[in-house]
């Protein structure tokens, strides 16, 4: 039991921390969002999404585009294999987790 | 957690409707062009030329109104919506093609129906009854249940009354189409409208990007 708790200490920090989580799950609902958008749903400011994105970006969970909507210059963010494979084990270690403590 | 992950998917998925281009142009759109086609049916007279014209071209109509509703929405909310408050591309479904096939399937035993329908009740007017039915069904199933927007709870009411009354009104039943999606089109309209206006007023223009 203890060294199934234990497996929580895995879980992927990149993704478990919460501004990055809300980040993912919103990418992981559509095939992509723009900038502005992941900005007002997160509710953080400019530098601080556009620092989290880059984290992600490094990591290979997404993928950033500059490109036009129409004349709108947009900065296109997508969630790529990678990143909806590590958000399914996040998922899954936490729902096991929370299952083990309730 | 499954709940806080569904409320954020679900929060995703009502964005769609936020600035009520959904209702204004595609409810509003499409109702519309239905309202003219069945009262261009009944003004040419059951047995014309035109009228087995427009009859035979009932699927490319509707067809022809997705696509061009379609078209009209992006441009809209490209020009309104994605500025103020930003740009989604929804996930294509996972099976598209089985998706689409069984979209195909459904619209053509729909449109058969519809024309059984239309030559089996001469003197009762069910049809606009029906009509009513179905469209207050996929209102109520489709964007209540799959998108939680409430408003259209009122208008699935809507079309259940509007469809319930119209069937005993005694107009000739291409009118009584006619009328039933002008309602349906001018109560979109009002909804959407509504939904604009206020998502407008809460979302000034962004000044930078």
């Amino acid at each position: 039991m203890a060294n199934d708790l234990r497996a929580v200490t895995t879980l992927d920090r990149l993704i478990h921390e919460p501004a990055r989580l809300l980040i993912i799950t919103i990418l992981s609902s559509v095939a992509s969002a723009d900038f502005l958008y992941l900005q007002r749903e997160t509710g953080l400011t400019k530098g601080n999404l556009s620092a989290h994105l880059s984290k992600l970006e490094e990591a290979g969970y997404v993928k950033i585009e500059k490109t036009f909507k129409g004349k709108l210059p947009l900065t296109v963010c997508k969630l790529t294999l990678t990143g909806q494979k590590a958000l399914k084990a996040y998922r899954q270690q936490v729902k096991e987790f929370m299952e083990m403590t309730s | 957690m499954k709940d806080n992950f569904s409320d954020v998917e679900q929060r995703v998925k009502r964005y769609w409707y936020v600035d009520g281009f959904g209702e204004l142009v595609g409810g509003g759109g499409m109702c519309l062009i239905l309202a003219i086609y069945f009262a261009a049916g009944q003004y040419f007279g059951d047995d014309s030329l035109m009228d087995g014209l427009l009859q035979a071209s009932l699927v490319l109509v509707l067809l022809g109104g997705f696509y061009l509703v379609r078209r009209l929405i992006n441009a809209a909310k490209a020009r309104v919506t994605y500025p103020r408050t930003g740009y989604v591309e929804y996930s294509e479904p996972k099976n598209k093609v089985v998706s689409g096939v069984l979209s195909a399937v459904v619209g053509m035993l729909l449109a058969m129906t519809f024309v059984f329908i239309v030559r089996q009740f001469n003197k009762i007017d069910a049809m606009v009854a029906v009509s009513g039915a179905v469209m207050g069904i996929i209102l109520l199933v489709k964007q209540v249940w799959t998108a939680r927007v409430k408003r259209f709870y009122i208008l699935s009411a809507a079309s259940l009354i509007y469809g319930a009354a119209l069937s005993v009104s005694g107009f000739p039943r291409g009118y009584n189409l006619g009328l039933f999606y002008a309602l349906m089109s001018i109560s979109f309209a009002i909804s959407g409208g509504l939904t604009l206006k206020k998502y407008l007023d809460e979302n000034p223009p962004q000044t930078d990007l």
